[in-house]
């Protein structure tokens, strides 16, 4: 603490100072953000919120940029020594300067030194991404090039060490990645095929992590009494391939990759040798009022990192990013069975539909009907033990399991059929959204505690009515019924908003079907927040229920919690 | 406990003088991709000759879609009056990406609708959450920003647009 502050105010005051000075000038141009989110912990035995020896915990971090035609330098300190609870469980905490880069970019080139972040394609062998609210920093430590010799060619190279939440001992790093990637655009390349409505690129990566080996590992061995995989028998260099394609003509659209991983005996996949994959297969369709989806995803020991023995529950040190393909709800009651994805074992397919009634038809009204309807059903993939491990009842060290390619396994994951409505009326200051969706859930597997499978249909129904031009109010209730896990739940939302500065909200779930009769609790939570420009401060006040956060796709377990939180983010 | 409050009380101070300094800003030039995958630089944007509106958003973001579809009803005024275009960049990465060209397409937003999967110009415009609007003039100067959606915040765009025509004419 006595270290961050001298460091931080000789810093914000040459940024002020500079940017005062040089701020419209030729003299380049500095820009940042910067939050705090802190909260004060009022402990709660009946939805489990522990008590916090420090009463307050708080996140507070700030980016700076500095820009000066095609340069930039930035760095990011983050002051997390005290971090929220839900941080602290997953190891995020410490404080330092955890970004900080110089970058050149012009037509031709682009090279950054520093932690950058990057993705390959849909990320299956790199992704380097963050994510403030999840506690997920999975930048590089090295350097990054990008060229782009000709109009639709792109290629790219990477080298560095990932980041550990706060640990900065890189010199004492054994492992780190490297990777390239090439992208060709036909449809850029050559005018007369986008002029014809075509549309077609193809692209590959490469990427190889290196870890060095030069301890023996002790695990149970099925064929060895000793219990030890010798360090010889670890592979110290692991790749991974990709291909991917990209299709389109007018509204139609196709788009594929593959992903090869050679053998990576790690924590996550009980030591084996087996290869892994993951294949993605998307076609869509698209017009004015119209458009469908669908996917098909498979994925199997693609969990890949930059040390092996990292475990996994969270997503530290991963070095790539296997999306789950499904809708995501940000429904107060569904987003506690929000899907995440399992690089290891899983194999899903998908479909969208929207559509527009239109607008000025007898059923759409004046501004139409907008409908949306899906489906996604997930399931494990399909494994046979090889014989050493079959005999043993043991996959550690063996070469694993053998799987068919597109063979669904026995267990179901997650499935989910949801159809929803947005209407806006006549008078246009009245909207209306219906949803409904059921959801089956396997608690064993996603959140690892044997339960039965979790079945729920939720309704969900919101409308907004627009006082006059500045005041609005909105209305929301949601009900998901069901017998398994926490039972049957009510939400209510009413928020005031008065435009552009002002919000104030009331909110309480109710979890009135718990079996569990002491655990019928209320979940309420009043806020307010004041919004000028990019500066936003709220102040919210309740309990939240212990559950599974998700953004983006990741998602991560949170602890259930009361009291009083702030939190102020401004971006100049 | 003190500390942290020490430290909010810091930042914030340090945040009302920052929020003053909304100047100077350019648009960072970053490459994103149309809804068919082709490479779009937001160079682009700048035409020099009409004033562009950018909009960070998310298929999975409940205020990013109202406020676009506010601004929908009254976009086709806003384009007669200040020939103004507006980029909704989507941040949705390669989760739902795929999702964006078949929602927005059927919504029959007019909008110039852009993808950036890994969030690199969310990035490069310090964006903490969406939706985030930005207003730039005809040169990529950024003129004003605002996050967060409220019913009737887009009249603030409009006024702000407004002011900028009225600045062009003098």
């Amino acid at each position: 603490m006595r270290r961050i502050f001298p460091i931080l105010t000789a810093l914000l005051i040459t940024v002020l100072c500079s940017s005062t000075a040089w701020g419209q000038s030729k003299w380049g141009h500095i820009s940042g953000d910067f939050g705090f989110n802190g909260m004060y912990y009022i402990p709660d035995s009946i939805i489990g919120a522990k008590e916090v020896k420090e009463k307050v915990r708080a996140n507070t971090w700030l980016n700076l940029n500095y820009t000066n035609s095609g340069f930039t330098a930035g760095l990011r300190y983050e002051f997390y020594s005290y971090p929220l609870i839900d941080f602290e469980d997953i190891g995020y905490k410490g404080q330092g300067l955890t970004h900080y880069f110089l970058d050149y970019k012009n037509d031709f080139i682009q090279v950054t030194a520093g932690t950058f972040y990057e993705q390959f394609g849909n990320g299956f062998t790199l992704r380097a991404y963050e994510d403030r609210q999840l506690g997920i920093d999975n930048s590089l430590l090295g350097a990054r090039i990008k060229v782009t010799p000709y109009k639709g060619i792109t290629l790219k190279g990477v080298w560095g060490i990932e980041r550990k939440n706060f640990d900065f001992e890189y010199t004492k790093r054994h492992d780190y990645v490297r990777g390239l990637d090439a992208e060709l655009s036909f449809s850029d390349m050559i005018g007369t095929l986008s002029e014809k409505g075509f549309v077609l690129s193809v692209g590959g990566s490469f990427v190889s992590k290196y870890e060095k080996s030069e301890k023996d590992m002790y695990i149970t061995l099925p064929d060895n009494q000793t219990g030890i995989l010798s360090a010889d028998k670890i592979p110290q260099n692991i790749a991974t391939w990709a291909a991917r394609l990209n299709f389109g003509y007018k509204g139609f659209r196709l788009e594929s990759e593959f992903a090869h991983k050679i053998n990576d005996p790690n924590n996550t996949n009980s030591y084996i040798y087996k290869n892994g994959n993951s294949f993605l297969l998307t076609a869509s369709y698209s017009m004015k009022g119209f458009g469908v989806e669908a996917s098909f995803i498979r994925s199997d020991n693609m969990d890949f990192r930059s040390q092996r023995d990292i475990s996994a529950s969270t997503s530290l040190l991963s070095i790539n990013y296997i999306p789950a393909v499904n809708r995501q709800y940000t429904y107060a009651l569904l987003a506690n069975y929000t899907y995440a994805s399992q690089p290891n074992g899983q194999i899903g397919v998908q479909a969208q539909v929207n559509y527009k009634i239109p607008k000025g038809s007898k059923l759409g009204g004046k501004y139409g009907i907008d409908i949306t309807a899906n489906y996604a059903r997930f399931h494990n993939v399909e494994q046979k033990l090889v014989p050493d491990a079959e005999a043993n009842g043991l996959m550690n060290g063996t070469d694993g399991y053998t799987s068919r390619f597109f063979a669904f396994g026995n267990d179901l994951l997650y499935q989910d059929i949801g159809i929803e409505f947005s209407h806006r009326f006549n008078n246009k200051n009245w909207k209306l959204d219906l949803a409904y969706n059921f959801i089956t859930y396997n608690l064993t597997i996603l959140q690892g505690h044997p339960s039965p499978m979790f079945k729920g249909h939720n309704v969900m129904g919101k409308v907004t009515y627009k006082i006059n031009t500045k005041h609005a109010l909105k209305l929301e209730l949601h009900h998901l019924y069901a017998k398994e896990d926490d039972g049957s739940w009510l939400y209510g939302l009413l928020e005031y908003s008065i435009a552009p500065h002002w919000f104030i909200s009331v909110a309480d779930q109710w979890n009135y079907g718990n079996a569990d009769k002491i655990h019928r609790t209320h979940y309420y939570n009043i806020a307010a927040a004041f919004v000028i420009k990019t500066t936003r401060i709220s102040l919210n006040f309740g309990k939240t229920k212990e559950g599974i956060l998700c953004i983006g796709g990741v998602c991560r377990s949170v602890p259930a919690s009361y009291g009083l939180g702030l939190t102020v983010t401004t971006s100049f | 406990m003190k500390k942290i409050i020490i430290l909010a009380v810091f930042f914030l101070t340090c945040g009302s003088l920052f929020a003053q300094l909304d100047n100077g800003a350019r648009l960072p030039s970053v490459d994103l991709k149309t809804l068919d995958g082709e490479t779009f630089s937001t160079k682009q944007m700048t035409t020099g000759e009409h004033p562009f509106i950018v909009s960070l958003w998310a298929t999975w973001c409940m205020p990013c879609r109202e406020e676009l579809d506010a601004i929908s009803l009254v976009y086709e005024d806003w384009v007669e009056e200040f020939g103004v275009t507006l980029f909704a960049v989507s941040i949705d990465d390669s989760r739902s990406a795929s999702k964006v060209a078949p929602f927005v397409r059927a919504k029959g937003w007019e909008y110039v609708v852009l993808q950036d999967v890994n969030s690199d110009f969310k990035r490069a415009l310090n964006v903490v959450d969406v939706p985030f609007l930005c207003v730039f003039d005809q040169y990529g100067n950024l003129v004003w920003s605002h996050t967060s959606y409220a019913q009737g915040g887009e009249e603030e765009v409009y006024e702000v647009l407004k002011k900028l025509q009225n600045k062009d004419k003098e």
